[in-house]
This record gives structure tokens, C-alpha cells and sequence, in this order.
């Protein structure tokens, strides 16, 4: 029993990164219908700037916000500079740029801060070894908690926003025809790029996050990350935010019961493998993901 | 559009036929040029580049002309690499022999993983085959099955131990031969790999591959059987891209789960060469190939202790900033060249030189004379 809450524990933790990340993805997707291959290298990039800021004095709390902002102005400078001019000449085109886009930034960083001495990155939420509560004798600790709380407050504030905001209507309206929104006075331009913005501060956020419990920065702190995020967001559906968070939550819950309680067969090396398989078997049923909608197209 | 003093040629005249001889010939020098008169080390870094061309082709003929994203490569490219290498190593087969069992399972395999893209669309499948690139080296990986692909140390030392004797060539000897060997090996399998794609792009099937990719359902309608089409094509161009992957493993005689085209940063590579040359061209690959590997020969030295312009731009960089000026490279192409290095070589050449196609007429009066 105390197994079994840990697992859980552990897992729902991990999922809430994952979810933090798909999140991200998702919001760019519903807003402009790309998928944005950069999204956990911009993350990487910005944990290494809240790094940064924080290393020249800024408290870490205003290094957070601070590396939000700049995680912001990156999305949005990204959306207006490069994907705006590139989607209009081909579709696949944007995919292309998230991917060069993905090769710069993880060149850049590694150039910028290669050599660092492996550097403590300093956690948001208290980390001592003390740190922790003890519900059923399974350990959970306080920055795990943190994580989970994190995530879900993120996704209340994106439901609100896109539900009951008139900027989440506008985004909505964009997302599901562009010409006609334009048409009835929307501004599509800033509303494609403060998607992309959302999308960038809330990688800084996650990638803050995910630092702080790793510890060490490295130009590949999101790779894995990413992967798991975006088979959050394929299993939830790409256009559902409340699906990228369940989504997320039931792949940490499920990799860490599997690899658990199969440690021989499965244990930490396939855990990844067995969650990718997972989303394999339900696509081919739900090929739009779990909560995601089916477009239908007219010839 | 078209300015005066533009050259017209019909298809098929003595004109164009010279102008075809005239650009075989160029070629047929180049390749000879390169292992006769080159440094050993260069030798190497065009087998390097026949490699990648061979496994970008084979991507092209998936994402190029079927429209159907992939970015799960990487793990046809690993098949070919790892199947040549338990062969040779645990089996004591000939390195040649290996070719045709990893061109047979990869094409099973890439079935198999056509049957997804059957029922899913853009964004998911793109994730799909992501998810497919990710666990090829995870699988390879995995202890229960180290017995055969060697765990997390690969496979070593699984190559031609003694290179054999081909008429031509006569008997190689040393480094240099062994670079010289692996060129021509790389090229005959680079020619191989061109006329089968060229076979299929031209053929009836290479039509339904375009009208896949235009409009999927209005291909449907037409008469193509996507499921049919689907399939041969991710068979076809897995077992194309195993080829370059048992290429790679002879080359180096090491395959290993992070080996460098076998993780995803491998599907990466192949596509960014396919977009850069032109995706859905015979000859977009090749270009892009080639391109790919002269700038990431040149640019990887970069860094402290290059001096003038280049040591100003990059002297203070912990690392070489290769892959960064890839990513600018990449992201310039998309804005200047949205069709890829032959497109843009197309563009300007039709400014100079007209082909006038065969009308297709023809054809059409035959098929009402035989009624």
C-alpha cells in the first residue's frame, strides 16, 4: 500500500512537468495549428537565463518572473520574426523553422554556458532533505508537491482564459478561421503572437521547475522532457488543454506504477518505451488523441 | 515572364539529348575525380555524405512526395546498422550479404509502422513516428535484449575484415584503400537508391504518391488505394534508409544506441537535408547532402582558437557553434528558397533555358486508334 502511494505520488509529480510542457504545446497549436518542435529547447533556454539572472543577484522569485518575461518576448519575437513570414509561403515550413529554431538554441546555450562548473540550480520550493510529508508512510516531498500545484493552477488560469476572457474568445476565433476573425476587427497578429508569448513563458516556468529538481543545467535538461510532453499532448489531444493535464498525470502515474512494479522487465530503462507503445494502441483507435476533436474536411 | 533571350529546347530533341550527355559526363568526372585525386580524409567525408543522401532520399519519397511526416528514420537507419553488424560479428556473414536481410526487415518494419499513419493525420503522426525514433534506442538498449544488440556498448569492430577483390579497382590495400572501397561501395548503392526512387516517382505508383499527398481525399476518390500506397511507400523508403544504415556500420564498423544518425537528432539531420536541397526532387537530397556535410566539415572547427573574422564572431563560445549556424542556415533557406537549393537553381535557370515538354497528346490518339 505505502508502494503504491508512492508510486503515485511520484508519478503525478512527474506528470505535472510533463503537463507543464504540453501545455505550452498546446496553446500554440490552438492558436496558429503548428507544432512547435522548439518548445522545450526555448524552455531549456530560458532556465539557463533565470540562471543566469539569478547568479548576477536578482532573488530567484523575480529571476522566475523575469525569465517569464524574456521566455515571453522570445515567443512572440519568434511568431512575428520568423514563423509569420515562413507560414505563408508552406505549411510544413513553420515545422522546419521550430526545428532550426530547436539546432540554435541548443548550439547557442551550449556555447554560452558549456563550461559551467555543474552549477546547483537553486529549486523554487523548499529542498532539504526534511523537506517532505508523510500521508499513508509514502514520502512526498514539498518541491513535488510544488510542481503538481504548479501545473494545476497554470491550467485553471489557461481554462479561465480561454473560456470566460475575451482574449481566450479572440484566440478562439483565430484558431478556428483566421480570415473571418480578421474580418470582425480581431487583431490576428497579436493574438498569434501572445499565444506563442503564453507558450514561451510558461517553457521558462517549466523549465525552472524542472532544473530545480534536477539540479544541473545542461543544453539537454528538456529533451526528454519534451518527448513525454508531447506524447502528453498527442494522448490528451492537441487542441484540449484539460486533456494535456490528464494526459500528463496518467503518463507519470502509469510509467512509475509499470516501472515499479515490474522493475526486471521493465523498470527505469523502458518505462519511456512502454508509455510511447500506450499512445501508439490508443491512436489507432481515438486518432485525434483522447479529448481532442476530429476534423472533418470537405472536398 | 520569360525575358528574350531565352534558350527553348524541345523535350526529347538532339538538343537536349547533348545537353543530358553534357551533364552525365560532368558528373562521371566529378566521380571519378574524388577517390583518384583526393586526400584520403576527404574520400571519407563524401562516403560520409553518400550515406546521408541515400537515407534523405529515402525520406524524400515518404515526406517528400507523399506528404506524410517522419521523423522516425533515425530507427530504419539503426535496423540497417544493427542487422549488418549482429550478422557480421555473431554470424560471420559477409559484410554483402547484409544488405538484402536489412532491406527485407526494415521494409517489414516499415510497414508495420505504416499502419498508423493509415488512420493519423499531420501533428500526430509526426509525433507517432517521433515516438518511433525515440524507442529504437531505447529498445536497442534494453538489457533483456543485450545478448544480441550489445546493450548500452553497441556492436564494435564489424566490418570487412579483408576487402575483397572487385575487377576494376583491382586489390586495395591500408587506409586509403579501405576509404577508396567504401566510396565506391557508397556510390553504387547511392545509384541503386536513385533509380529505385526515380522508378517509383515516375511510375503510376509515384503519381498516387503526389495525389496523396495533394489532397488525400480527393485522391481517394480518384481511384488510389491509400492503404495499399501507404504501406509500399513507408516499406520502400524503410528498407532504402536501412541500406545507408549498413552503409555507416562498414564505414566505421560500430554501431552503438547513441550512435550519431541512429537517435532522433538522426531523422533530424536526414530531414534538414531533404528541405535544404528541395523536398520532393530527385536531386534535392543529393545537393542537400553534399551541402550538408561541406558546411558541417567547415563550420565544426570553429571556435577559440580560429582567428580573424571567424574567431572575433566565435572566440569567446564554449563550444563550436556548427549546429547554430546549421539552425541560421536552415532558417534562411525557408525565407530565400522555400523549395530547397534545386528549387531555387531551377528558378534561375529558367530564366536562361526553356525544356518545352513533350505534348502529351499523343498518347491519347493511340488509346482511341486501338478501340
Amino acid at each position: 500500500m505505502e508502494r503504491l502511494f508512492q508510486y503515485i505520488f511520484d508519478g503525478l509529480s512527474f506528470g505535472a512537468i510533463y503537463a507543464l510542457l504540453a501545455l505550452g504545446l498546446v496553446v500554440v497549436f490552438r492558436g496558429t495549428g503548428h507544432l512547435n518542435f522548439a518548445q522545450g529547447e526555448m524552455a531549456m533556454f530560458c532556465t539557463f537565463l533565470v540562471w543566469q539572472y539569478n547568479a548576477w543577484g536578482v532573488p530567484l522569485i523575480l529571476a522566475v518572473i523575469l525569465g517569464m518575461v524574456t521566455g515571453f518576448a522570445m515567443g512572440a519575437g519568434v511568431e512575428v520574426s520568423l514563423v509569420r513570414g515562413v507560414s505563408k509561403k508552406s505549411q510544413s515550413g513553420v515545422f522546419v523553422v521550430s526545428i532550426a529554431i530547436f539546432l540554435g538554441l541548443n548550439s547557442l546555450a551550449a556555447m554560452i554556458w558549456g563550461n559551467l562548473p555543474p552549477e546547483q540550480m537553486k529549486s523554487l520550493f523548499p529542498d532539504k532533505p526534511t523537506d517532505f510529508v508523510r500521508i499513508f508512510g509514502a514520502v512526498w516531498r514539498y518541491e513535488y508537491i510544488g510542481v503538481l500545484v504548479v501545473a494545476l493552477g497554470l491550467m485553471g488560469l489557461l481554462f479561465l482564459l480561454f473560456a470566460k476572457t475575451k482574449f481566450g474568445l479572440a484566440m478562439r476565433s483565430v484558431a478556428s478561421n483566421p480570415e473571418s476573425a480578421r474580418l470582425s476587427g480581431i487583431p490576428t497578429g497579436v493574438v498569434l503572437a501572445s499565444s506563442w508569448g503564453i507558450a514561451g513563458a510558461m517553457g521558462a516556468l517549466s523549465g525552472t521547475v524542472v532544473g530545480g529538481i534536477v539540479g544541473e543545467l545542461t543544453a539537454g535538461l528538456m529533451f526528454t522532457v519534451f518527448i513525454y510532453a508531447s506524447a502528453s499532448a498527442t494522448l490528451g489531444g492537441f487542441d484540449s488543454p484539460g486533456g494535456a493535464v490528464i494526459a500528463g498525470l496518467t503518463i507519470g502515474v502509469g510509467e512509475q506504477l509499470a516501472a515499479g512494479y515490474f522493475p526486471g522487465w521493465i523498470g527505469q530503462e523502458l518505462k519511456l518505451a512502454i508509455a510511447l507503445i500506450t499512445i501508439f494502441a490508443v491512436l489507432m483507435f481515438k486518432p485525434a488523441g483522447l479529448f481532442g476533436s476530429t476534423k472533418v474536411e470537405r472536398v | 515572364m520569360a525575358g528574350k533571350n531565352v534558350v527553348r529546347i524541345n523535350e526529347g530533341s538532339l538538343q537536349h539529348w547533348l545537353l543530358r550527355c553534357l551533364g552525365v559526363a560532368i558528373i562521371a568526372l566529378v566521380v571519378l575525380w574524388i577517390p583518384t585525386k583526393m586526400e584520403t580524409a576527404r574520400i571519407g567525408q563524401v562516403s560520409d555524405a553518400f550515406v546521408l543522401i541515400i537515407a534523405a532520399m529515402s525520406l524524400n519519397l515518404v515526406l517528400g512526395f507523399t506528404g506524410q511526416i517522419s521523423i522516425g528514420h533515425s530507427a530504419f537507419f539503426g535496423i540497417g546498422g544493427y542487422t549488418a553488424a549482429i550478422l557480421i560479428k555473431d554470424y560471420g556473414w559477409s559484410p554483402g550479404y547484409t544488405f538484402y536481410v536489412a532491406a527485407a526487415l526494415a521494409f517489414l518494419v516499415g510497414c508495420l509502422i505504416a499502419l498508423p499513419a493509415l488512420r493519423i493525420r499531420g501533428v500526430y503522426l509526426a509525433l507517432v513516428t517521433l515516438a518511433v525514433a525515440v524507442l529504437f534506442p531505447t529498445l536497442v538498449k534494453w538489457k533483456k535484449l543485450a545478448w544480441l544488440t550489445g546493450g548500452a556498448k553497441g556492436i564494435d569492430s564489424a566490418r570487412y575484415s579483408e576487402l575483397p577483390v572487385w575487377p576494376i579497382l583491382g586489390e586495395l590495400k591500408g587506409r586509403d584503400g579501405r576509404a577508396v572501397f567504401g566510396y565506391w561501395l557508397a556510390f553504387i548503392v547511392l545509384v541503386v537508391t536513385y533509380l529505385v526512387c526515380r522508378g517509383v516517382v515516375k511510375s503510376r505508383f509515384g503519381r498516387s504518391l503526389v495525389a496523396i499527398r495533394d489532397n488525400e481525399t480527393a485522391a481517394a476518390v480518384m481511384g488510389v488505394n491509400l492503404t495499399t500506397t501507404k504501406v509500399l511507400v513507408f516499406g520502400i523508403s524503410a528498407s532504402l534508409c536501412s541500406l545507408a544504415g549498413v552503409l555507416a556500420t562498414l564505414r566505421t564498423g560500430v554501431v552503438t544506441p547513441e550512435g550519431q544518425y541512429v537517435t532522433l537528432l538522426g531523422s533530424i539531420v536526414f530531414l534538414l537535408i531533404m528541405i535544404v536541397g528541395g523536398a520532393g526532387t530527385l536531386w534535392g537530397p543529393i545537393v542537400g547532402g553534399l551541402v550538408y556535410v561541406w558546411l558541417d566539415n567547415t563550420t565544426r572547427g570553429f571556435g577559440s582558437n580560429s582567428d580573424g573574422v571567424i574567431g572575433f564572431l566565435f572566440g569567446w563560445a564554449d563550444q563550436s557553434p556548427a549546429t547554430l549556424i546549421l539552425g541560421l542556415g536552415l532558417i534562411l533557406i525557408m525565407f530565400l528558397a522555400p523549395y530547397g537549393l534545386v528549387g531555387l537553381i531551377k528558378k534561375i535557370t529558367v530564366r536562361f533555358l526553356v525544356i518545352i515538354p513533350k505534348p502529351a497528346g499523343r498518347s491519347v490518339v493511340q488509346v482511341a486508334g486501338d478501340q
